[in-house]
């Protein structure tokens, strides 16, 4: 009974005799129709009151407006975590804002003697009304948490109902009644509007933002000479708050997008366990690779002769790699005279790695700057850039146990041959001391 | 010992002059500050940029180190990890792609503004020897980061950048020829460009070539703000601006707009958008060159004409060039602002045309 009476007569109530009351009041008494402002009788605490309250309440109800008149909009912002996040976040910080900005309001109301001769009663319950509701408001932030999201499910349907004239309290009827006591608060700070100060909120000083400043002063001659002051003050509060609109907006953006991701760069990714182990194969076959470098290095540290490939894999296209003595690439191909032919990779023009095929003239071509090397002679074409010829290298073949075959020396001479046979299992090596180029 | 006297005298009179210390203090640096406004004026905002773009690669740069890892093993792998799993890593890392490329523009456009403003005589020496300095520092910027993701194309380029070097010895007298073989070694570290090389690059391009170019930075603003902006054109400027704030507003202003522009293009374009892949494939060392190994767009201006023409001729022209940048304070003391324009626009549109049309003069001449 006493829930039909606070959510279906009482809202009911409170907006027709807020509309008809504020049309009735513009009527009979329009000059009335503003907040009586007091800046002329007090600025300072006013800009700390005025200020911070109005910044607030203003972002506040917005933000409650759009909630409840677009709730798929605002539903489906909400269905990002961080969005909610940051909307609870600046709606409690808002809300203290206003506290903190209707608490120097009350207190400056209380005890400034220019003030209380204009103050009436009214102007206190509405301060009382205005800190009990956003009190609440904030309460229900801290205690029911994410309600810019549960909203949709409750409050919003509610109110609705009543837009539709088909007013239904079973979506709020089992809220807390921390949650009914601000809705109940809602509805008689409708009621008072047309009786109070509030029904300034009707006529939005858009244009302020905008229109040149305008000042009231006291006109003696102290006040003269501060004029030029009085407006620079009037200027950097109309900057200020352009700049908290602009800051609160930026911000808004800044934490949603930027922040999380600055942070979340920090925090670094967590791998699925698919990932994490395509991974570390990928660094295990890079580390493989690493170490094969290293025992290349250490080999030609060590041993005597370095195996190159098979007698056999040997062909007369396209060349093997290997690495030489110097840990530089070469390559080998099958000679002319059927024997092997070793020639250095690594370009005499800036040490690119000359590629492995060869074109119907006998060359091999280094990509970097368009080099063509003749492999029999190792001297590269005319207008080629590199000017001195790729070196060949001096080699040893050996049978499987390792008697050697054949070799050919630093000064390209050759010693022994390899019969027919024996090609199968010989196999071609590098020596030491054969490193030096042929 | 009068000799003596008055060379003493001479250098501590062009020290006097460059660091005046009853300008030393916040009123005339900064509150007094004026900003001439003419149709030149747009030059004055080059070098903010630069210095822009420098502070979006320290702290870009920062982010990256939190995952670069300089080992030739793990480099190319740590390079990916940032692309595809860290939370706007590849953002990050691609920020700092652009962005090195933009101060490098911007480094060079201000050189010449700079140069056509006739920003440069006395007592604006300093100011001018230690912007050719830093410039000299970003390119090596550009040389060493090149390297530091470990694919073919960073080891192959870097593998000719050294040999290069290498290249000049044989133009060098006696025992001065293994001067820069010397050199090259040095930097490389080993026989080939491997471990030691990633290291060696890695510790000038995150830590010494970061604090040289902060400490010439400082030099450089502290004589810019000491003398205050040039006069810019022949004819003095009719109007100027405040510094403070006017011109730093407008300063942040733009710089705000370049960041936006910045974020949105590396957001859209990856910076390796332009080369072929199996350039970024990771570095093989027992495999051949991939076709195709360029250095960055800008060295194009002297690794084109390097491809075209005689080792010795770019040698020495570039030998002279940086001469000429070096004494540009006397070189062109007495030059007029129009004649110096003229010479700035010739160099500007040689390296224009250089960057744009390199590779077709190159394919021209070739075949």
């Amino acid at each position: 009974m006493i829930d039909i009476l606070l959510f279906i007569v009482l809202p009911y109530l409170a907006v027709f005799i807020c509309v008809f009351g504020s049309i009735y009041r513009i009527r009979t008494a329009p000059m009335t129709y503003s907040s009586l402002s007091s800046q002329f009788l007090e600025s300072k605490g006013l800009m700390w009151g005025s200020l911070p309250w109005h910044l607030g309440i203003t972002i506040i109800l917005l933000a409650h407006v759009v909630a409840f008149l677009v709730p798929g909009f605002w539903q489906s912002l909400m269905s990002h975590q961080s969005v909610l996040l940051f909307v609870e976040a600046i709606g409690l910080g808002l809300s203290v804002l206003c506290v903190l900005g209707l608490i120097v309001l009350g207190v400056r109301r209380l005890t400034s003697s220019k003030l209380q001769a204009v103050t009436s009663t009214m102007d206190l319950v509405v301060i009382l009304l205005l800190l009990l509701q956003v009190g609440l408001g904030a309460a229900v932030a801290v205690h029911c948490k994410w309600g810019s999201s549960w909203c949709s499910g409750t409050t919003t349907p509610y109110i609705w109902s009543l837009i539709t004239f088909a007013p239904d309290i079973s979506h709020i009827a089992d809220l807390p009644v921390l949650v009914k006591s601000h809705i109940v608060g809602a509805w008689l700070f409708l009621l008072v509007i047309p009786f109070s100060r509030l029904i300034h909120m009707f006529a939005v000083p858009i244009e302020y933002l905008v229109r040149p400043p305008q000042n009231v002063v006291w006109t003696n001659s102290r006040k003269w000479a501060s004029e030029e002051n009085v407006f620079a003050d009037d200027e950097t509060r109309r900057h200020f708050v352009r700049a908290f609109l602009g800051i609160t907006f930026g911000g808004f953006l800044l934490g949603v997008g930027t922040f999380r991701n600055i942070f979340l760069f920090f925090f670094g990714p967590r791998l699925s366990r698919k990932e994490e182990t395509e991974l570390m194969e990928l660094r295990l076959a890079r580390l493989e690779s690493t170490m094969d470098q290293r025992k290349l290095e250490l080999e030609r540290q060590a041993a005597n002769y370095i195996l190159v490939c098979k007698f056999s894999e040997l062909n007369a296209e396209t060349g093997k790699y290997f690495i030489d003595y110097q840990m530089q690439p070469a390559i080998a191909f099958k000679g002319k005279d059927g024997l092997p032919l070793l020639i250095s990779a690594k370009c005499t023009h800036l040490g690119c790695t000359v590629g492995n095929d060869v074109d119907g003239e006998g060359r091999i071509l280094c990509p970097c700057h368009v080099s063509y090397f003749n492999i029999e002679t190792g001297q590269p074409n005319a207008e080629a850039p590199a000017k001195a010829p790729l070196p060949h290298i001096g080699w040893v073949i050996m049978d499987e146990r390792g008697k050697v075959l054949a070799r050919r020396n630093t000064d390209g001479r050759t010693e022994g041959t390899i019969a027919a046979e024996q090609q199968e299992t010989a196999r071609v090596y590098i020596a030491k001391g054969q490193e030096e180029r042929a | 010992m009068s000799k003596i006297g008055t060379t003493f005298n001479t250098i501590s009179d062009f020290v006097k002059e460059r660091f005046p210390a009853d300008k030393l203090n916040y009123h005339s640096m900064v509150e007094k500050k004026e900003v001439p406004v003419h149709h030149m004026s747009w030059g004055y905002y080059t070098g903010g940029l630069t210095m822009f773009f420098f502070m979006m690669q320290v702290l870009t740069g920062l982010f990256l180190l939190f995952y670069y890892q300089p080992t030739v093993s793990d480099a190319h792998v740590s390079v990916e990890y940032i692309n595809k799993y860290v939370a706007g890593g590849a953002l990050v890392r691609n920020m700092h792609a652009w962005s090195s490329s933009c101060m490098i523009f911007f480094a060079m456009l201000h050189l010449l503004t700079a140069f056509a403003m006739k920003s440069f005589v006395r007592p604006r020496e300093l100011t001018w020897i230690a912007g050719v300095i830093l410039l000299f520092i970003t390119f090596t910027f550009g040389f060493t980061g090149y390297l530091l993701p470990w694919n073919q194309i960073a080891v192959n380029a870097t593998k000719v950048g050294l040999q290069s070097v290498e290249y000049v010895g044989q133009y060098l007298p006696g025992q001065l020829a293994d001067v820069p073989r010397i050199l090259r070694e040095t930097f490389q570290g080993e026989s080939s460009v491997g471990q030691s090389t990633l290291g060696r690059f890695y510790a000038l391009h995150v830590v010494i070539l970061p604090l040289a170019l902060a400490g010439l930075l400082g030099l450089h603003l502290l004589q810019v703000q000491l003398h205050g902006m040039s006069q810019g054109v022949d004819q003095a400027a009719k109007r100027s601006e405040k510094f403070m704030s006017i011109f730093v507003f407008k300063d942040l202003t733009l710089w705000a707009t370049v960041f936006l522009i910045l974020f949105v293009l590396a957001l859209c374009v990856p910076f390796e958008s332009f080369l072929p892949f199996p350039l970024l494939a990771p570095f093989n060392a027992l495999g051949s060159t991939p076709a195709g190994i360029k250095p960055e767009w800008y060295f194009y201006f002297v690794y084109y004409p390097l491809e075209l023409l005689p080792f010795w001729v770019i040698l020495v022209a570039s030998m002279v060039v940086v001469g000429i940048l070096i004494f540009t304070p006397w070189i062109f003391r007495g030059t007029s602002r129009r004649t110096l324009s003229f010479i700035a626009l010739m160099a500007g549109a040689y390296l224009v045309i250089m960057t744009v049309f390199g590779e077709q003069i190159y394919q021209f001449f070739k075949h």
